[in-house]
C-alpha cells in the first residue's frame, strides 16, 4: 500500500499524519515538542512504525512547521513546506467551500483567505505571541487547572468579566486584578478566551474579509470555550474539521502526494531506522565577516548533515565539504 | 585632499552618484562607509536617545563606522524635492540629530534642500556647501551642474537597463563587482513575477532586507522594482491612486504599487521598517487598493531588529506558493 507521510514540528507540538493514496488518514500522531525537536521526530517514527499495517510503502516524506527543515534533514523530506501553504491544502481537501481559516497554533496565529478554492490572501502574527496556546497553557497552570477544565469551566460562564487581551502580560495583571475583586473564576475565564479572539481578530485577523465558511484549525481548536467565542465575535458558525489538531501535517503529505505524482524518482526517506540513531547538533559563531552569524550545525558522529542559520551562504553550500569549524 | 565620508544609508541610494561628483568636482575625495552589517546595526541601535526608525538606527550606525576614516560627513537636510510635497521630520532634522547622539563624529557638512523657499535659496544653500572647498561661486557652479549631468545619467541607467542602485553605482564608478550581479540573472521563464515596493534603503540593504531580491531570484522568480519604473508612469500612478503625492518619496511606495497591481506583476511585496509613520500610511494605502481590486496579491513585511530570518522566510514561501498556485489554477480552468 503506497502511504505519504507528513511530519509538522511546531514550536509547542510535532504532528505526525499518514495517508494513503485516496488521501484518507491511516494513523496520525499529536505530541508535545518540549523543546526537543529531533527526538520528537524520531519518537514520533518509532511509533509511527508500530502502528503501521504491514504492507506499507513509504512513497513519500514532506515537513512543515517551525522546525521543517531541521526535521526535513533528519528524515530525508522530499518536500519541505511553509505552514500556511500545509494548512490551506489539507483544509481545502475536507472542506472544499472553505472561504475563511483560522488556525491557532502554540506560538503563532495565522488566517488564511480563500476564494473559489484558491488562497489569496493570508497573514499571520507579528513579534507577540498574545492569544496563542502558549498563553492559555501558561494561565491554566497559573491557575491550577488542566487545558481541558480550563475548557470546561470557561464554558459555564454566564457574565463573563473583560479582560485586556492586547499584551500577554497585560492581560495577566489584568486577570489577577479581576480575581482579586472576588470575580468568579470561570467567569474570568471566558473573559480571557473573549480577550483572546478580540486580539487575534483585531491583530492577525486586521483588514482582511472574514467570510463564511469559517474553519477553525490547531491545537487551540480542541479548546471549546475559544470555538464558542470565535462564533459569538463572528456571529457565524465556525466548522472544526476532524482531526484539526494534525491538518498541517496532512496538508503536508498531500503535497507530497501530489509532487510524487511528477517525479519518479522515488522517495528520499531514510527509512523508520533513523530513530535509533544519535544526532549531535552544536553552534558555533561564524567570524567571517563582522556579522557574527550564529551556525548552527546538525551531525551524526563527525559527519555534518547540515547547517543553518548564516546570513550568507557560506555554510549552507555544501556541509559535507566544510567539515571543519571556524574558531 | 579632503576626505568627505557618506554613509551607505537612506538617502545615498537616491542622491549618491551626484554628491559624489559635486565632492569631486570640487576636489575632494569620498568615502563610503562598508555595507550594512549586524555589528552597524546595533551600535546604531545602542546610540538613539528614544525609540526611533529602524533606518535611522542603521543611519546612525553607518556614521559610526565611518568616523576617524574621513574629515567630514556629509548629511544633507531634504525638506522638500518637489513643490508642497514634505519629508518625514526624521530626515528635516538629521544633521542636527547626529549632531546630537554622536559628538564625536567628525564635522558634519549640512545643506537645507527645500525646493519651497524657491531656487534663490536653493542656490544659496548650494553655494554655501561649496564655500568649505572653495570661494569661487563659478567653480560651484560648475560642480554642481555636473552633479546634476550625473543625477540624471544615474537616473536613466537604471530605468534603460532595469539595474537596482548598488548595481547602477558600480556600472558608473566602473568598479565591478566580482559577485554576480542579481538583477541580470533574472530567469528567462520564470515561476513568477514579483514586484517589491518600497524605500531603495529598505529593498537594496541586504542585511536588513534579508537579502529579499536574492531569495526570490533563487526561487526564480523575476523581481520588479519601483526604479524600473519611469518617473511619468510613477506620477501617473499616483494620480489615479491619490491625486497627489504628500510624502516625499511617495511614489516608491504608492506609485509603484498602484502601478504593478494594475499591470505586469502576479504578486507584490511592500517592505516597510518597523517604527516608519509615513510607510504606516503609504503601504495601507497599497493594501487597500489591492482589496479591492482583488488581481493581485499583496503582502507587506515590516522589517525590524529581530535576527531570526525565519519569519520573512516563512511568509516569503508562502507568499510564493500562493501565487503559483493560483496561477496554476488559472491555467487548469482555462485549458
Amino acid at each position: 500500500m503506497e502511504a505519504y507521510l507528513g511530519i509538522d514540528v511546531g514550536s509547542v507540538t510535532t504532528k505526525f499524519a499518514l495517508l494513503n493514496k485516496y488521501s484518507e488518514l491511516i494513523t496520525d500522531l499529536y505530541m508535545l515538542t518540549q523543546g526537543k525537536p529531533i527526538e520528537m521526530v524520531q519518537q514520533g517514527l518509532h511509533q509511527i512504525k508500530q502502528q503501521l499495517p504491514k504492507d506499507v510503502d513509504i512513497c513519500g516524506v514532506a515537513t512543515t512547521g517551525s522546525a521543517r527543515y531541521l526535521a526535513g534533514v533528519i528524515v530525508g523530506a522530499d518536500l519541505v513546506k511553509n505552514e500556511i501553504t500545509s494548512h490551506a491544502v489539507a483544509t481545502l481537501q475536507y472542506a472544499p467551500q472553505a472561504q475563511t481559516i483560522i488556525e491557532i497554533g502554540g506560538q503563532d496565529s495565522k488566517i488564511i483567505i480563500i476564494r473559489d478554492g484558491v488562497v489569496i490572501d493570508f497573514g499571520m502574527n507579528t513579534v507577540c505571541a498574545a492569544g496563542t496556546g502558549s498563553f492559555l497553557d501558561h494561565q491554566a497552570l497559573r491557575l491550577n487547572m488542566s487545558i481541558e477544565e480550563f475548557s470546561q469551566r470557561a464554558l459555564t460562564s454566564k457574565t463573563p468579566v473583560r479582560i485586556a487581551g492586547r499584551c500577554t502580560v497585560f492581560a495577566e495583571s489584568d486577570m489577577i486584578h479581576k480575581q482579586q475583586m472576588g470575580h468568579r473564576t470561570e467567569d474570568i475565564l471566558y473573559g480571557l478566551c473573549q480577550a483572546l479572539v478580540r486580539n487575534y481578530l483585531n491583530n492577525v485577523g486586521l483588514g482582511k474579509e472574514i467570510k463564511p465558511p469559517i474553519v477553525f484549525q490547531g491545537g487551540v481548536a480542541f479548546n471549546q470555550a475559544i470555538v464558542k467565542a470565535l462564533q459569538e465575535e463572528l456571529g457565524s458558525e465556525i466548522i472544526v474539521p476532524p482531526h484539526h489538531e494534525v491538518m498541517g501535517a496532512i496538508g503536508t503529505a498531500l503535497l507530497v502526494h501530489e509532487e510524487s505524482l511528477n517525479n519518479s524518482n522515488g522517495s528520499k526517506f531514510k527509512g523508520f531506522g533513523i530513530s535509533e540513531i544519535t544526532y549531535h547538533t552544536s553552534s558555533f559563531i561564524c567570524n567571517a565577516c563582522p556579522n557574527q552569524c550564529e551556525i548552527a550545525q546538525l551531525s551524526i558522529d563527525s559527519q555534518i548533515l547540515a547547517r543553518w542559520g548564516g546570513r550568507c551562504d557560506l555554510w549552507e553550500r555544501s556541509p559535507s565539504s566544510q567539515n571543519k569549524e571556524i574558531e | 585632499m579632503i576626505k568627505i565620508g557618506i554613509p551607505r544609508a537612506l538617502l545615498y541610494y537616491q542622491y549618491y552618484p551626484m554628491w559624489q561628483t559635486f565632492f569631486h568636482e570640487l576636489g575632494a575625495e569620498v568615502v563610503v562607509s562598508p555595507p550594512t552589517t549586524e555589528t552597524v546595526l546595533s551600535s546604531g541601535s545602542s546610540r538613539v536617545v528614544a525609540e526611533t526608525c529602524l533606518p535611522v538606527k542603521l543611519f546612525l550606525g553607518h556614521v559610526l563606522s565611518l568616523i576617524e576614516k574621513c574629515d567630514y560627513i556629509f548629511i544633507p537636510a531634504i525638506r522638500s524635492v518637489q513643490s508642497k510635497v514634505y519629508n518625514c521630520s526624521k530626515f528635516l532634522g538629521l544633521p542636527d540629530m547626529t549632531k546630537a547622539v554622536i559628538p564625536e563624529s567628525p564635522p558634519i557638512l549640512d545643506i537645507d534642500i527645500d525646493i519651497n523657499k524657491g531656487k534663490r535659496k536653493l542656490y544659496q544653500a548650494i553655494y554655501q556647501l561649496g564655500r568649505h572647498f572653495t570661494w569661487n561661486p563659478s567653480k560651484v557652479r560648475r560642480a554642481s551642474i555636473a552633479a546634476w549631468q550625473a543625477h540624471l545619467n544615474y537616473r536613466q541607467v537604471m530605468s534603460d537597463s532595469g539595474l537596482t542602485p548598488p548595481q547602477a553605482i558600480e556600472e558608473i564608478s566602473g568598479t565591478p563587482k566580482p559577485e554576480p550581479k542579481t538583477h541580470s540573472s533574472n530567469p528567462t521563464s520564470p515561476q513568477a513575477t514579483v514586484a517589491i515596493i518600497g524605500h531603495p534603503y529598505l529593498l537594496y540593504d541586504e542585511h536588513i532586507s534579508y537579502r529579499l531580491i536574492h531569495r526570490l531570484e533563487q526561487a526564480h522568480n523575476r523581481v520588479l522594482t519601483p526604479e524600473m519604473l519611469t518617473t511619468q508612469e510613477l506620477e501617473s500612478a499616483i494620480a489615479r491612486l491619490v491625486g497627489r503625492a504628500y510624502w516625499t518619496y511617495e511614489e516608491e511606495v504608492v506609485g509603484a504599487g498602484e502601478h504593478y497591481l494594475k499591470s505586469g506583476a502576479d504578486g507584490i511585496i511592500g517592505i516597510m521598517a518597523f517604527g516608519c509613520g509615513p510607510d504606516s500610511l503609504m503601504m495601507d494605502m497599497v493594501r487597500r487598493q489591492a482589496a479591492r481590486l482583488r488581481t493581485t496579491p499583496f503582502m507587506s513585511l515590516t522589517l525590524d531588529e529581530h535576527t531570526a530570518e525565519a519569519g520573512v522566510v516563512t511568509r516569503l514561501e508562502a507568499f510564493l506558493d500562493m501565487i503559483y498556485r493560483k496561477k496554476r489554477k488559472q491555467v487548469e480552468i482555462c485549458v
